[in-house]
Parts: structure tokens; sequence; C-alpha cells
């Protein structure tokens, strides 16, 4: 399979009272397209240090990402942010004051990608895909489940029309059954559409659903 | 969903806060409103007030600096040798004031009381009041020691000169030329022997423009000398007539004590170069004989007698008043030229009284300018305050936003329309309540103002000649607080409307921008780390 996202020397410290802690140390790592991947890793591990930094939404402090080989500091972290990837949230992330069909135009009205011009179809039909029936899209996020806010949070991850979605804890504050049903919607993605997932994780239920699980010890990621 | 539509979602659905921002805004608006219209008012006040003056700037020897500058030399040769050349205001540099074109005209006026001739072929208008019983126009005549008889002749006419070849009493109206013309600067340069009458007075004595009219400009006598009447009079071409709003009726405050020159009908117009000529033989006799009388006395050298050719040299300006297109350039005029002008000399705009007067509506509009200033520095505090709170409960939603791709500009944009929404609505509604706060409170503190300012106005019980003083060389329009306060109006115009929205715009861009900047400083991570 064809290479997607590729990491290079990836290196990441911060100061933690007055001593350097190093989080990620020379770290290189290649991840395919269509192929679901969970990244596992003790508490305190850099997890979601490395997915904050892969999905562009922090800087590492030397190294490089390729996003399908272009050097993502070429392409512009906001674009890439744009119009590359997609991220999933522990919490959602969801903007309270629209409702979650609001929520998924929201990412269609940002990406630059080439998007079906009655949008408003499409994100309902990707809400109902994942459960969300028409009367639920038209309600504020906040009137809904913990399950079906991480529904339409997929559905915006997906309405922007990227093939690269990460998820940080995507299913930390769901029950098991919600779980495994989120799960079965990464996996769908990832084989059925061709989608890249990259999940962090703690949960044993979600790697072992995964088609990789990469294990991040000593600031490297390490494939199990 | 673009950042337009998510602000006015916000906005609607998050109505409590939308609400609390909009009374905020709506009592901001009306403090600037009434601060605005009261300035507006006060300042509209003297604009049109100074506007209704007329615009004359006088030009003139500064007498304080002169007795000063005297008062300083010591030394007595010095001393003589600045009386010899006492400073003195030339024809050269009053034209050069006219080469502004904000100058439309200019008055260097010498007024002379002059006679009938002894033919009285020009008699003057009559008003057949109490002053013309005891005054037929005569004089008095007596018999001297030497048993000659000697007359002391009544002056009948006023002669108004200019040096230039337009005035101000024509140009704003008071004056009217009705058939011929005015003179011109060919006739001021030769000092032909020209003049301007009243068309009463043409019509008393049957004279047309075209006519002659012999006029006399002095007494036959002169010290110890004798003057025939040919010496004299004078004969000039009647050039043109004119009429004027300044009659004298019965009703008239002066009327039964107006001399017959002091009535505007019997005033005649012409150059100073054409008195100057007019009376040169007479002149010319007269330091003749007193350069016989006094052969050693310096001032009767043979270069200081009075000729056709140093004419220019001897005609003295006392002061030069020009004339201003607008009224409102009197003060820029005056700022302008104030570098310029000779050591004693001075501009003077003729405002003082008017900036007296005025000082109550000045202090109005500081104060509230002031409280526009201090309410506008309070408003960008409070709403920025508020706004980093608000923006500090949506640092996720900033995070969020930025971490699909949205861009930091639009990002403030949203919130910036938010802020804007709700602003226009808060300075809507204050528009309306603030014009009608602006007036009731507009009048009460300039009528507190006026009680508190402790203004003394000149006295005017005495005015003995009512509007129109035929002597004054003071162009300047006398103005009275009432003036000024009846041109006070606080009305909310569409310039203060605007002003209001752009200042309201103002303080929600820096109310959005300052607290935007502090939560965007941070990168997405951090963000949502903080909210997490």
């Amino acid at each position: 399979m064809a290479e997607i996202l590729r990491l290079e020397n990836i290196n990441y410290s911060y100061i933690d009272g007055g001593y350097e802690r190093q989080i990620l140390k020379d770290l290189s790592y290649s991840f395919e397209e269509g192929r679901f991947y969970t990244v596992l890793g003790p508490s305190g591990s850099g997890k979601t240090t490395l997915l904050s930094i892969i999905a562009g939404l922090d800087t590492a402090n030397s190294g490089e990402i390729y996003f399908n080989g272009q050097n993502v500091k070429e392409l512009g972290l906001y674009r890439y942010r744009r119009n590359a990837i997609s991220i999933v949230f522990q919490a959602y992330n969801l903007i309270s004051y629209l409702t979650a069909v609001e929520n998924v135009l929201l990412a269609m009205s940002e990406t630059d990608n080439k998007l079906p011009a009655d949008r408003k179809t499409v994100a309902y039909n990707l809400l109902s895909r994942f459960g969300i029936v028409r009367s639920k899209a038209d309600r504020m996020v906040n009137q809904l489940s913990g399950g079906e806010q991480q529904r339409v949070a997929i559905a915006r991850s997906l309405a922007s029309n990227v093939n690269l979605i990460f998820a940080d804890e995507p299913t930390g504050n769901l029950d098991t059954a919600t779980e495994k049903e989120i799960i079965a919607i990464f996996k769908e993605l990832s084989h059925d559409f061709g989608k890249t997932i990259i999940v962090v994780t703690h949960s044993d239920t979600v790697s072992q659903m995964s088609d990789q699980r990469v294990l991040l010890k000593d600031g490297k990621l390490h494939t199990l | 969903m673009n950042f337009v539509n998510r602000a006015f979602k916000n906005v609607t659905r998050k109505m409590s806060k939308s609400i609390l921002l909009t009374l905020t805004f709506f009592l901001i608006g009306n403090l600037v409103i009434i601060g605005l219209g009261v300035s507006n008012a006060s300042n509209s006040a003297k604009i049109l007030t100074r506007k209704k003056m007329r615009a004359v700037v006088t030009y003139s020897l500064d007498y304080n600096k002169i007795w000063q500058y005297m008062d300083s030399i010591e030394d007595e040769d010095e001393r003589e040798e600045f009386y010899n050349n006492y400073p003195r205001i030339t024809l050269g540099e009053a034209e050069e004031f006219l080469k502004d074109t904000r100058v439309k005209t200019a008055n260097a006026v010498s007024t002379n009381m002059w006679y009938m001739d002894h033919m009285k072929s020009l008699d003057f208008v009559h008003l057949n009041n109490q002053a013309e019983e005891s005054y037929d126009g005569e004089g008095n005549c007596w018999i001297d020691d030497d048993g000659k008889e000697r007359c002391y002749k009544s002056p009948t006419f006023l002669i108004k000169s200019n040096m230039f070849s337009s005035m101000i009493e024509f140009e704003d109206g008071e004056f009217k030329i009705v058939d011929g013309r005015f003179y011109n600067d060919n006739e001021i340069n030769s000092g032909d022997l020209v003049c301007v009458i009243s068309e009463n007075l043409a019509d008393y004595n049957g004279v047309s423009v075209g006519d002659d009219i012999r006029l006399s400009f002095a007494g036959t006598t002169f010290g110890g000398m004798e003057m025939s009447d040919d010496d004299t009079e004078a004969v000039f071409e009647v050039i043109g007539i004119f009429s004027h709003n300044h009659p004298i009726t019965p009703d008239s405050s002066n009327f039964n004590y107006c001399a017959p020159y002091e009535n505007p009908d019997n005033m005649i117009f012409m150059p100073t170069t054409s008195t100057y000529m007019a009376s040169l033989a007479y002149n010319q006799k007269i330091f003749d004989y007193n350069r016989e009388q006094n052969p050693d006395d310096e001032y009767y050298d043979e270069e200081k007698r009075p000729t056709e050719e140093n004419m220019m040299e001897n005609t003295y300006i006392e002061n030069v008043t020009l004339l201003l297109s607008d009224p409102l350039d009197v003060d820029k005029f005056v700022e302008d030229y104030k570098n310029q002008l000779s050591q004693f000399t001075s501009l003077d705009a003729n405002n003082e009284e008017f900036k007296k007067l005025a000082k109550p509506l000045d202090t109005l509009s500081m104060y509230a300018n002031f409280i526009v200033s201090l309410v506008v520095i309070n408003a960008v505090v409070i709403i920025s305050l508020v706004t980093a709170l608000t923006l500090k409960t949506r640092e996720y939603e900033i995070g969020v936003l930025l971490s699909i791709g949205a861009s930091k500009f639009k990002v403030i944009a949203q919130f910036f329309i938010e802020l804007a929404l709700v602003a226009i609505l808060g300075f809507s509604l204050s528009v309306i309540s603030g014009s009608l706060i602006a007036k009731k409170i507009g009048y009460k503190v300039l009528e507190y103002q006026i009680a508190s300012s402790d203004i003394e106005e000149e006295d005017d019980s005495f005015d003995y000649y009512g509007e129109f003083d035929p002597w004054s060389t003071n162009y300047a329009t006398e103005i009275t607080l009432d003036d000024l306060v009846d041109e006070y109006e606080v009305t909310v115009s569409p310039l203060i409307i605007a002003e209001i929205y752009i200042l309201g715009l103002g303080i929600v861009f820096i109310s959005v921008i300052i607290p935007s900047f502090m939560i965007m400083r941070y990168n997405p991570k951090k963000i949502l780390m903080n909210t997490n």
C-alpha cells in the first residue's frame, strides 16, 4: 500500500522544573493509506503530543513530516489542517451554539477540497450514516448524548473529504457498547473508504480492533 | 457555515449575552450622542454666528509695540531718528494682502468733511430736523480785528475716500451702485477728480452720471492766509450713483441731531488720491506760505513740498481693513501672516468680543468632548474585558476552529461581526433615545454654563448713530450672547450618527482584537489542552 504520512527524525522536548524532558527522540515512522492504526503507550509517553505534532496542531523541535510525499512545512500548517487531515477529540469539541448538521457544515466551509454542491444534503447523509437521524441532526449538539456527539464529530471529520483522520482517545468518554460502535465506524472508514485512521488510545478493545498497533516508547514508535 | 453565518447564529442563539451587550452599547451610545450632540451644537453655534459676522481683518500699526519700543530708546538722537522715520503702513503692504485669494477687497479709508461751493451749486439733502434749524449750511460770519469779514463754513458732505477700486460697503450690499460705476485703479493712480454720489443727492440736485459737481474742501482762511473760492473748490465728474440701506428717518435714533454730513445721502465716495489732487494747489500755497514764515524749518524743505509726483508717498494710510470671502478663514488668515508682519504692525481678526462671548460654548464643547473621550476609553476597557471574558469561555471554540484549518483572520472576523451586530443594534436604539435626552440636557447645561461663566457684555445702551455710523472705519460686526445662543441647537445630525457607528465599530474592533490576540498567540494544541 502507498505511504500517506512519513515522520522523519522527529524530536520534541520541553523544560519542566528546570529540566529538559525529551518526549520524542529521533522518531521516524511511516503510515500507509487505508489502514487503521492505534498508537499505544503508557501515560506521559507523549501520545497526545505526537498526535498534536502530526496533526499540525503543534510543531516539533526538529524533524520533518511528509504528507503524500510533500513536506508539511512547505504545504503550510493551516492548509494541511484544512485540506489534508481531520481530528476527532476525546471531548468531541463541537461548537455548542450550532446544531449537529451545522457542525458538519462548518468543516465543509473551511476546506478547499472539492465537495458536492448540495452540502447540506451531504451533511445530513453523513450524519444519517452514523446514526444521527434528521430530527437529531437539527438539534443543538449539547442536546445529544456523548455517543451521538462523538458520531457528529466523526461525521464532521469526514465532511471535508480528507484521507487522513486522527483521533485522540475518541472513546474515552463512552460506554463499551458505544466504544465498539465507534471503532466499527473507523474500521469501515479505513477498509471501505480508503481512509487512514490513526487513533491514540489506552483501550485494549480499540487497539485489538485496529489493523496496526504501534507502541510509543522511549520517544520512538515501535510496530507491535 | 461561513464565519458571518456563525456570527449571526451565535448572536441569535446566545440571547442573554447578546441582550446584555446590546444594553451596554445602548448606554454607551446614549452618552456618546449626548456628548457629541452638545459639542456639535456648541461648535455649530460658533460657526453659524461667525458666518454672520463680517469677515474683516484689520491691518494697522501696533501702537503698544511702538510705545514700548520708544520707551526702550534711551539715546536722544536715536529717538529723534525713530520719530523722523516713524512707522507707517504702506500701500504696497496692503496690496500684498490683496494678492491672497481669500481677500475680496480692502478699505484704506479716509473720512473728511467737505462743504458746499460758494455758489451752492450742489445742495445737500435736507432732513428738516432740529440740527438743520440752527444750521443753514452757510456757516457763521464775523468781523475780525482788522475789520475783515471772516466766515466759518459748516460742513455738509462726508467724503469717504479709499485707495482701492472697491469697498467693503459695496461688496456686502450695504451700498449699491444703481447707475454708472465705481472708480477704477487708473483713476486712483492718476488722482482723477471723479466721485460717486447718492441717489437722493443726485435726484435732489438733478445730477446724472457724467455731470460735474463743484465741492469745497476747505475754508477760505488759513492762519494768516487769504484763499479764494477757486483755491478751495474743485470740480468732480460724477461717474456713479449709489443707493444704500441706511436711510435716516424721523424714527432714527439720531434724527433730530443728525448733521447733514452724517446723513448717508450726503456721503460722497472718491479715491483718496482725488482728494489729494483736488487740494494740491491749496496745500502747495499753504506749504509755500509756511516755508516763507519758517525758512529754517527742515519740515518745509523743497523735497517735502506736495506735488503730483509725490502723491502716493504723501497719501497717509491709517489702517487697512481686509474683507475676506469666508468668515471662517479669518483666524487662519491672521495666523498665516502672523510671522510675516513687520515689527510695529498687527493683524486683528476683530473677534475678541466673539471669543469672549463664545467662552461658555467653548467650555461646554470641551466638557462634552472630554465626556465622549472618557466614555469611549471606558467603553473600550469594559467591552474589551467583557469580550476577553467571553472569549475565554470560547477558547475551545477557537481551538476547534483552528484545528479544522480556519484562519485566525476568520476567527477574529467572526467575533468582530458578533460584537458589531449587537453594537449596531445598541447604537441604533441609542440614536432615538440619545437625541431626545441630548436636546433636554443640551439646553440645561448651556443655561448653567452661561449663568456660571460671568460674562459681561459691553454696554451698548447709548448708541448715537444706531446701526450705521458714518464715521466708523471699524467694519467688524458686533454680536451679542443672544446671537450665539440663538444658533445653539442640539440636533443629532447624520454626521453624528455616522460618527457614532464609526466610533462604535472602532470600539468593537479594539475590544475584539486585544483579547483575540491574547488567545491566538497560543497554538491550537495549547488552546485545546487548556480547555480540555
